[in-house]
């Protein structure tokens, strides 16, 4: 097998080709690796780097290359879209994120419809499509995530979120009136994201769990927006991560309909087994970021391990990063899955290396 | 009891459990109008009825888009009987100051939280969300409070409640409240990790650990 470079291998993987080893990545978004630690490092500031794309690229890369994750991923928030579309944004500090300060609306009904290309020109969208193309210009070889908001949670950000989710029940026409809104907003997005030079799209919509919403709603709302959010992505010629919060299992049989080219779990889910059920979908996740945050590298080095073991296509954090995660546990991660190959090309993992 | 009043009881009850909020409203003037207390008419109807809600969440039929709705249901009846309750009848099971935590503004867990444990009879002192951890502890003490309650959906928020134990230990009055955590990400082991007092997974274990946590 050729050499594969971040990208190649990243992209092999997406498609169900073969690859040396899986990649190790952290897709931005919501789960972005801009902790406290890595920042301080790189003579860039947050929240400027927010909103600025020179920054943004900047600090993209700054995290990949202290933390050794095999991507770049921008933005590293998740308020992009619900600012674009009129809901207040506090950009936070460096060890607190960007927050919703308020939604733009109280009611589904409330929503005033604004014409796309306006929304495109909003807020920080163009700053986060000129992070993607100097990312990519720059380095083709490493691939470029960027991350968008899910249809649900974009929606509960835009209108209160309690009382969006009473809408999904007694104002139905209007909730989803509002969710074709945003999901043809973020098709748009995901369309100049691509054109900047993104690699794959991560979509993260940590609303739409089956634990918030139970399997019916989920699947009247959380399953056609996002599955038309990932054809919208695959028509721009991407590849699409699609990333569920919290217990998954009310929804399982629901998964393989997303579509998503890999399937991003959170960690109270057993990765291996939920492979074992759905062995054509490409999964990935799923280390504990209470692990990445207190575990310390041995114990870090082991679960890592056990993925590779268990079949895990790409390994990535299994949710947002706490901005406090000691950067020394970041790298225990993502060294165990680099030095995972044996000389002779196999691949190295806990079990044959006698680590439990 | 007489069978009308009984059947209006009844109805006050369904109409919280069936999520009909208007309903809910014109079922408690009813009552008030049939002479009927207001305290049994919140307890055997409002209250009733959510607490049904809450065993259909816990047995996953319902989600938590339901039981919003209920509860709008029981504080639509709320708003019509409080005004008949006679001054200085309430009853307290203890003070709850409760939040979500810095760096997070999910409240829906921490607002079911807080339904639920009014409609328990306790009191609840609303921080809201995005509450840094000296507010709870200030707060905490002027209030009285016997409980700390904290809610985070977010895993990076998370460390932000072992902040607020600490804060407390560092004062010295960390023996004068039980402090109980809670929201998407937590787990009974964290909830020991840093030294919390309580875990519940849901609003309607929430109550069911105060009340313990009370008796102890």
């Amino acid at each position: 097998m050729e050499s594969l470079t971040e990208k190649t291998r990243l992209l092999a993987v997406l498609k169900k080709q073969p690859a040396d080893r899986p990649p190790v990545i952290c897709p931005g978004g919501m789960m972005n690796a801009a902790v406290v630690e890595v920042v301080r490092q790189t003579g860039i500031n947050l929240p400027e780097a927010h909103g600025d794309p020179e920054l943004m690229a900047g600090l993209a890369r700054a995290v990949r290359r202290l933390t050794g994750f095999e991507n770049f991923g921008v933005p590293f928030c998740m308020t992009v879209e619900a600012e674009a579309l009129g809901s207040a944004v506090d950009y936070g500090t460096l060890a607190c994120e960007p927050k919703i300060a308020r939604e733009a609306y109280n009611r589904a009904a409330a929503v005033n419809f604004r014409e796309i290309e306006e929304l495109l020109a909003a807020g920080r969208v163009r700053a986060v499509a000129g992070a993607v193309a100097s990312l990519a210009a720059g380095d083709p070889d490493v691939p470029v995530l960027a991350c968008l908001t899910g249809p649900i949670s974009l929606a509960a950000s835009l209108v209160d979120p309690g009382e969006f989710l009473k809408d999904l029940r007694r104002d139905r026409e209007n909730a989803h009136r509002v969710l074709d809104y945003v999901t043809s907003f973020l098709e748009r997005f995901a369309l100049l994201l691509a054109s900047s030079g993104a690699a794959a799209i991560t979509v993260a919509d940590p609303t739409a769990t089956g634990e918030i919403l139970g399997p019916s709603l989920f699947n009247e709302y959380a399953l056609p927006y996002l599955r038309r959010v990932v054809a919208g992505v695959h028509r721009a010629g991407l590849p699409v991560i699609v990333h569920i919060c919290g217990n998954v299992n009310k929804v399982k049989s629901l998964l393989p309909a997303l579509q998503a080219d890999a399937l991003s779990v959170d960690a109270m889910i057993n990765l291996t087994k939920l492979k074992g059920e759905f062995p054509e979908q490409v999964v990935m996740g799923n280390i504990s970021t209470y692990l990445l945050q207190n575990g310390g590298a041995a114990k870090i080095t082991g679960f890592t391990g056990k993925l590779l073991a268990g079949g895990i296509d790409i390994i990535a954090p299994a949710c947002g990063l706490s901005t406090s995660t000691p950067l020394a546990n970041i790298q225990a991660m993502t060294a165990t899955v680099k030095h995972s190959l044996a000389p002779g090309g196999e691949l190295i993992t806990a079990q044959n290396r006698g680590i439990s | 009891m007489p069978e009308e009043k009984k059947e209006l009881l009844q109805a006050l009850s369904d109409a919280v459990f069936n999520m009909e909020v208007e309903r809910a409203a014109d079922l408690a003037r009813e009552c008030v109008d049939a002479g009927i207390d207001p305290f049994e008419a919140i307890e055997k109807g409002l209250i009733d009825g959510i607490n049904r809600a809450g065993v259909l969440f816990e047995e996953e039929e319902y989600f938590v888009p339901e039981l919003l709705l209920c509860s709008d249901a029981m504080y639509a009846g709320l708003d019509v009987l409080r005004p008949h309750l006679p001054e200085t009848s309430e009853t307290q099971s203890g003070r709850v100051v409760l939040g979500v935590v810095e760096g997070d503004t999910h409240d829906i867990g921490k607002n079911l939280v807080k339904i639920m444990l009014e409609a328990n009879g306790f009191e609840v002192i609303d921080l809201g969300r995005d509450v840094p951890p000296q507010q709870f502890v200030e707060k905490a003490r002027e209030t009285g409070a016997a409980f700390i309650g904290l809610s985070t959906l977010m895993t990076t928020t998370m460390a932000r409640m072992e902040e607020v134990v600490n804060r407390l230990k560092e004062e010295q009055i960390r023996e004068q409240y039980k402090v109980v955590v809670g929201g998407g990400p937590i787990s009974q082991g964290f909830a020991s990790r840093i030294g919390a007092d309580g875990y519940a997974v849901n609003a309607v274990e929430a109550v069911k650990l105060f009340r313990r946590l009370q008796g102890a």
